[in-house]
């Protein structure tokens, strides 16, 4: 394979070797139907309970409360679209939407969806440092509020947001409310308690935790109702029709067991890798600004998104492979030919211009990330710079009278 | 895969017709056997075929699922038209029972209101056969129609079911109904030609239309990496195999353009950078002409599309090419070549967020009216012919 600096583990991480290891009987001997009656098939539904018991007790929740899905999209659609659908009867009818500022699409293109149906829906903002502005967002909390969904961090900028206190504050304020939070990205990195937490459920992912893709969960508290979003043969409760991906479930939880045994020296870690960063960036002398909504403190440490200075004029996505040619995978937080409306809200919500978030660059670790790793990518960058502000900039003064 | 293919066996057959007027001469052996091959390629993921070529028609015969082939070869360059038909002997009673047959078979598909304006259609090519042609329509009428009097009503003028009948000297085909074909000529009887392909929407519509015209098309697309990502290359090799219905085989090459694209940036006045960019693909296009054999060149251009596009300009990148340029949208709105790319599948391919030119190469206030002598002058001072040459040793050539 290529040797590369991989640093887009937002986007997604290598399989561990043990994850592939507990995976594969079930892609060889144990392939029977987990809804069989004969012994092939309870095999294989007796490992998918134990992978249900381990991951339910990591989080604190019932064994029925984790739902397995097709990964973090399908776990937050069905969090979005099922909790509000099956909330709306009793505020009359359909009911409020409140979402965080900066929330992937799959829950604020779920939640526009339900706008469709008639709901209400509403957004937070972000405060002048980039964290919530978290009294406004509790000033709309209201007592026909259905759902309120706030990611745990950032996948563009790494930013957190006080779920508990939301949560806490929405129990109050939103008797009805399901309070949901996508905790995809942070999930590994972050301590994930649910009760802790206080919310009604967590959307988590295989693959952003060195695990497969094509598998993650719903993870619900207490009996929140859900409205399913597959109809067919009852399995997940009923809340998730389907026949079950025994191999993605495995993996995914041998995944997430892996993760949660090393979350406090990853986030060691990681927050190592965010100053190897910081410093690095510093000897560039040049004015990359690493963004960190609501202070460094409460940013997730395994996202770094980065302004790159103008000059030179070039966006991010060119950056992006030209470190590529470099052997450094990293991520643009804006595709180059993008629309200016279609600029990420996440990032106008920070204060952003337009042609600022074409300028922003992301880079993101995972526990296999190495300090090596982080410095050969950020002189990558330097020097990347450099030859784009040689190569463009003369053209560009060139033609300024 | 429908019962009724499944059931038909190896009897069904597609009778295609191409247009007369392309096929007289010395070509017409030649256009014959190329329309024959594309045949047998463009049905090769549904059945094998074998081709009988008669005179002025072929026999398609599939080992299967005859109705597939039929609607996949409606799209083969130089068929007219075609029908899933049968054969028997040329005797009225075989005619008759197939006939019965073929109608009780379109009846069954028919949704529309009824009686259905219907006649008979006999074609006779031998025409020492006993009967005439409207004897031959008119004896099987009578045979078809009192079963299906509240179904059928004989329109002569305006029938929209028409019952064919072709008869030969040994045998007869029947059919119920036709498919036009899209005209054309088969890929390849006309040479080959290259063509520029951008990423864009225009520049597979163009290449479709040279296809249409019986070129085979090489396809020249430029890279620019690393300023444009991996992906474009793969928005290219898409575009391909969706034109891949039409022309099963296609040569692409992939020129890396970005040194060129550099100096003519850095050392070129601004406003002329996009028509020199393009003088310089042409050069290159016409380069690869050469290796492939192909004897023109064509483009997606449109008058007055951008600004690139304006008389003067087209003329500035025109005159770098050594080969005619053939422009088939050039004066298509931009809505009519969209409409066709719809057609062809390549519409939401060209429409992937892949940039086909990076924003840095862009100047900001492009010319509207080149002269070429100021383009000879500009690119008197980079070292064009080297980079040119380099970027074509460079070039990676796939078969797609």
């Amino acid at each position: 394979m290529e040797r590369s600096i991989y640093l887009d583990c937002a986007a997604t991480t290598p399989v561990a070797r043990e994850v592939k290891a507990v995976m594969v009987p079930y892609l060889e001997d144990e392939w029977g139907n987990p809804s069989s009656r004969h012994a092939r098939g309870v095999r294989v539904m007796s490992a998918i309970d134990e992978a249900r018991a381990s991951l339910a007790a990591l989080v604190g929740i019932a064994d029925e409360g984790v739902v397995f899905t097709s990964g973090g999209t399908e776990a937050n659609n069905l969090a979005v679209l099922g909790a509000a659908r099956a909330r709306s009867a009793r505020v009359g009818g359909t009911g409020h939407v409140l979402l965080g500022p900066s929330e992937h699409p799959c829950v604020s293109r779920a939640a526009e969806a339900l706008a469709e149906e008639g709901f209400d829906v509403e957004t937070g903002r972000h405060a002048d440092d980039g964290a919530l502005d978290l009294e406004d967002f509790v000033e709309r909390m209201r007592e026909d509020t259905v759902l309120v969904a706030v990611m745990l961090a950032s996948n563009e900028h790494g930013g957190t947001y006080p779920v508990r206190t939301i949560a806490s504050r929405a129990r109050e304020r939103s008797p009805h409310a399901h309070v949901h939070t996508d905790a995809v990205q942070a999930f590994g990195k972050l301590a994930l308690d649910l009760p802790e937490l206080g919310v009604d459920s967590a959307a988590v992912s295989a693959h952003k935790v060195h695990g497969p893709k094509g598998s993650g969960a719903l993870l619900v508290a207490g009996n929140a109702p859900l409205r399913p979003l597959f109809f067919g043969g009852g399995q997940e409760r009923g809340v998730r029709s389907g026949t079950e991906n025994p191999a993605g479930i495995v993996g995914f939880v041998r995944a997430a067991v892996l993760a949660d045994d090393s979350q406090e020296e990853t986030l060691a870690h990681l927050r190592r890798l965010r100053g190897v960063l910081a410093s690095e960036i510093d000897a560039l002398e040049r004015s990359v600004r690493v963004l960190s909504p609501g202070g460094e403190n409460a940013v997730l440490p395994s996202i770094a998104a980065m302004l790159l200075p103008d000059p030179p004029d070039a966006p991010a996505e060119v950056v992006l492979h030209h470190l590529e040619e470099r052997g450094v995978l990293a991520s643009a937080g804006s595709a180059c030919n993008s629309k200016k409306k279609d600029a990420s809200p996440a990032m106008t919500s920070l204060g952003l211009g337009p042609e600022e978030v074409l300028r922003i660059l992301r880079f993101s670790f995972s526990r296999s990330t190495t300090e090596d790793d982080v410095r050969v990518g950020v002189r990558a960058l330097g020097d990347v710079l450099e030859e784009l502000a040689s190569k463009i900039e003369p053209a560009r003064a060139d033609r300024r009278p | 895969m429908t019962v009724d293919d499944a059931d038909e066996g190896d009897e069904r057959l597609v009778l295609v017709r191409y247009g007369e007027l392309a096929i007289k001469g010395k070509n017409r052996s030649e256009f014959e056997k190329a329309l024959a091959r594309n045949i047998v390629s463009a049905a090769a993921a549904i059945s094998p075929v074998e081709v009988e070529r008669l005179r002025g028609r072929m026999v398609v015969h599939p080992k299967r699922r005859a109705e597939r082939v039929a609607r996949r070869l409606v799209d083969v360059f130089g068929i007219a038209s075609l029908s899933v038909a049968r054969r028997c002997s040329n005797d009225v009673d075989s005619i008759a029972e197939l006939a019965e047959r073929e109608l009780t078979r379109a009846l069954d598909e028919h949704t529309g209101p009824t009686p259905i304006p219907f006649r008979v259609r006999t074609r006779r090519s031998d025409k020492r056969h006993p009967l005439t042609s409207t004897e031959i329509d008119k004896l099987i009428a009578d045979r078809v129609l009192p079963a299906r009097a509240d179904r059928l009503r004989v329109d002569l003028d305006h029938a929209e079911l028409v019952l064919g009948i072709e008869v030969r000297e040994r045998d007869a085909f029947v059919f119920a109904g036709r498919e036009r074909g899209l005209g054309g000529l088969p890929v390849g009887t006309l040479g080959k030609a290259v063509c520029l392909l951008s990423g864009g929407i225009d520049s597979p519509v163009a290449a479709w239309m040279a296809m249409k015209r019986g070129c085979d098309v090489v396809f020249a697309s430029f890279h620019s990496a690393p300023y444009i990502g991996e992906g474009s290359r793969r928005k290219i090799v898409q575009l391909v195999k969706r034109l891949g219905r039409w022309q099963p085989r296609s040569r692409v090459a992939s020129i890396p353009f970005t040194a060129i694209q550099e100096a003519i940036r850095d050392s070129c006045p601004e406003g002329y950078r996009t028509v020199l960019y393009r003088r310089s693909m042409q050069r290159l296009a016409t380069e690869l002409a050469g290796r492939e054999g192909a004897g023109c060149l064509v483009t997606g251009e449109s008058l007055g599309q951008v600004a690139s596009q304006t008389m003067e300009n087209l003329t500035c990148i025109g005159a770098a090419a050594k080969l005619p340029v053939l422009r088939p949208l050039i004066c298509f709105d931009k809505q009519e070549t969209i409409d066709i790319a719809r057609r062809l599948g390549t519409f939401e391919i060209s429409n992937l967020p892949e940039p086909d030119c990076c924003t840095v190469f862009l100047p900001a206030r492009p010319v509207i009216r080149g002269v070429l002598s100021r383009c000879l002058d500009a690119e008197a001072r980079i070292p064009l012919t080297e980079l040119e040459a380099n970027a074509f040793e460079h070039m990676e050539v796939t078969d797609v």
